[in-house]
């Protein structure tokens, strides 16, 4: 298991962080693997593509999914791997396929697949099979979990302070800047701004495991 | 919302994973079956669903895909965020159909409504003079569907007390804002206030009227009527700024009305009917991540007001208003703001052009209590001509996804608020301190935002 630089480490941190209004995580069905010394997962997140979605991901537009698994000691926050992986999904409208771009360490440059169905579609994103998490004999005598995040059409924030502007726009109640005491805010359009974009974020945590509990092959 | 693709790149790079993982152990269940990269297809029409109040051509506004051209998926987010971000609808959902022929596509923008008719205002006080008094504004963020701005609100006093006989104390306001005016693709904004208001300020000899033993009908008092507007007219000199210019045309009527007991200082109005003439500019600055509870950017707006003879009015004078918040970001989710403002008047302005002290305070240890739509219900009638304030409010974050109350914060605030007749002369003691502070629940709703506040009982009690 390669320990991850200081920096590196922190901004994963945050990656993996549940954020502000995201459900406590799901437990999550997985499988370890050791394969030529390294620690290989498999992560079951069909919760995260409900039949809903399929209406979404045929859209004729390109849908993002982010997946981070991550290999936490038990009873900790503080991630010591990693892994990240971003698969973007379009269906061709006049093909009627659904084309793939996954990037992932094993292929930053991106490699493309085509289903010809939702359903292949689906039973491609809801199993990462061959997470890579490291070396096996970095586990040691320790207990472990692995926190799967999904995010489906995750918007950043540079992109949302780009189409931001300005948005209080003045009131009857007050002139020149002056204020004016009510009960209630003065700012009618307080509640008018702030409408969620739409991403999802799913968090998934497996059970505590220990080296011993990881299937050799 | 993370910079995923940023974090991504990162892990990709340098991650764990990358570097040692075996060629063998490809996360991939199958191999590439179609290498080749989409095709890109052309909008041959854009269609907008769902929309029953809005004007389309209010959302087309602010579209930045075209018939005609290729499809830009960066182009249909953009357009889909900026349309969230008016606050017209709830949902804004994107997708492509099949168009007339192969290699054109129908570009859809499906959209659910919000409601957009808020109370802005819910004014509830009782004072000696006036033993209760109340008002409401409603605001329109999306009027005519055109995504223009009118809002109106009123406050009700009745006759004040001891002259059941006397004309009731009473103010309306107003206001139309068009933020996007589309004149030729300048990015003008334009706007239109009204007010009509019937008050009256005690003149007492001393700002609590102790000598009348609460016997306020036989306190002297300034009786003044306001009807006027303003026109307001400016640029959008960037994506956060307007730089706005507008001329103010106001009636004043006065009387003063003799007491029991000779009256003290006056406010400062002219007898009879007068006229204000005034221009006023404006800059203002709001780069706030959100109203409700900003967490990050600031605001600054500056406000000039000159009202000369030249004009075509009687009063001259000069007002200047500079006010500044900063928002920042604290672990937890917790929010601070700072917040300072500065003002000075110069020349003869009428007593409501200058600076009520309780209007700036969370409360005040005295008679004094804040006005509701600049109209005083206190026996303190002392309006200054030089302000500074500076502040702070600490934000605690209690929720954010209720239902009807979907947001709330605790918020703790603290202001030392300074305000003094003139230039040279010290503190007007308003209240016995100038410092005040709060413990507010604020809730965002569907018709408004509640700002349930300490404060504002105690202004009553204190």
């Amino acid at each position: 298991m390669t320990r991850l630089a200081t920096p590196l480490l922190a901004a994963l941190l945050v990656a993996v962080a549940p954020p502000a209004g995201a459900a406590a995580p799901g437990p999550a069905r997985s499988a370890l693997e050791a394969r030529s010394g390294r620690l290989l997962a498999s992560v079951d997140v069909a919760p995260a593509f409900p039949p809903e979605l399929q209406k979404q991901l045929a859209n004729g537009l390109t849908n993002v999914i982010a997946l981070h698994v991550a290999l936490l000691p038990d009873g900790e926050e503080r991630p010591i791997a990693i892994f990240g992986r971003t698969i973007d999904v379009l269906y061709d409208v006049w093909e009627e396929t659904f084309g793939v771009l996954v990037k992932d360490p094993q292929t930053p440059l991106g490699r493309r697949q085509t289903f010809r169905t939702y359903r292949e579609l689906r039973a491609f994103l809801t199993e990462a099979r061959g997470v890579d998490l490291g070396p096996v004999a970095d586990l040691g005598n320790g207990r472990w979990v692995l926190q799967t995040r999904v995010e489906v059409n995750p918007v950043s924030k540079e992109l949302l302070e780009r189409t931001r502007e300005f948005i209080a726009n003045p009131t009857a109640a007050g002139r020149g800047g002056g204020p004016s005491r009510s009960v209630l805010g003065t700012m009618a359009s307080y509640l008018l701004r702030g409408a969620d974009p739409g991403a999802d974020v799913h968090l998934f945590r497996s059970g505590p495991f220990t080296a011993g509990d990881v299937e050799r092959r | 919302m993370l910079p995923l693709r940023a974090l991504l790149a990162a892990a990709l790079l340098g991650g764990a994973a990358s570097a040692q993982a075996p060629a063998a152990q490809d996360a991939s269940p199958a191999s590439p079956a179609a290498p080749e990269a989409p095709r890109r297809y052309v909008v041959e029409r854009v269609a907008l669903e769902g929309l029953t109040r809005t004007k389309p051509s209010a959302v087309q506004r602010h579209l930045s895909v075209r018939e005609g051209q290729a499809l830009d998926e960066a182009a249909v987010l953009a357009s889909r965020l900026r349309l969230l971000q008016l606050g017209w609808f709830s949902t804004v959902e994107t997708r492509v159909q099949k168009g007339s022929e192969r290699g054109l596509v129908v570009l859809v923008f499906s959209f659910t409504e919000r409601n957009t008719i808020v109370v802005s205002d819910l004014v509830l006080g009782s004072t000696g003079p006036q033993p209760f008094y109340g008002g409401l504004g409603l605001s329109d963020g999306n009027f005519l569907g055109q995504g223009l701005a009118l809002g109106g609100a009123f406050v009700y006093g009745g006759p004040p007390a001891g002259q059941p006989l006397a004309p009731s104390r009473f103010a309306v306001r107003g206001a139309f804002f068009d933020p996007d005016l589309d004149a030729g693709g300048l990015p003008l904004v334009l706007g239109l206030s009204g007010v009509l208001l019937r008050g009256e300020e005690l003149a007492c000899p001393d700002p609590n009227c102790n000598g009348f033993q609460g016997r306020y009908g036989d306190a002297p008092r300034v009786r003044y009527d306001r009807l006027g507007g303003e026109l307001t007219a400016g640029i959008r000199p960037g994506p956060f700024e307007r730089l706005l210019a507008g001329f103010r045309v106001e009636r004043v009527t006065s009387e003063v009305q003799q007491g029991a007991e000779a009256a003290g200082p006056l406010p400062s109005i002219r007898p009879g009917q007068s006229l204000i003439t005034a221009l006023a500019a404006t800059y203002d600055r709001d780069t706030r991540s959100d109203l409700f509870l900003p967490t990050d950017g600031s605001r600054l707006s500056v406000n000039v007001t000159f009202a000369s003879p030249a004009l075509g009015g009687d009063y001259e004078y000069a007002r200047l208003l500079v006010q500044l918040e900063t928002d920042h970001r604290l672990p937890w989710g917790h929010g601070l703001r700072l917040q300072g403002a500065a003002g000075t008047v110069q020349g003869e302005a009428p007593f409501f052009d200058r600076f009520y002290a309780a209007d700036w305070a969370y409360f005040t240890i005295g008679p004094a209590v804040g006005r509701a739509l600049e109209l005083n219900f206190s026996t303190d009638s002392r309006y200054d001509a030089v302000l500074a304030l500076a502040g702070t409010e600490y934000a605690v974050p209690l929720w954010s996804s209720g239902g009807f109350f979907h947001r709330g914060y605790l918020a703790l605030g603290a202001r030392w608020t300074w305000t003094a007749a003139t230039s040279r002369t010290g503190r007007t003691p308003a209240s016995s301190t100038p410092f005040s502070a709060d413990v507010a629940l604020r809730l965002d709703t569907p018709v408004g935002s509640f700002n349930v506040s300490t404060a504002y009982a105690l202004d009553i009690f204190l």
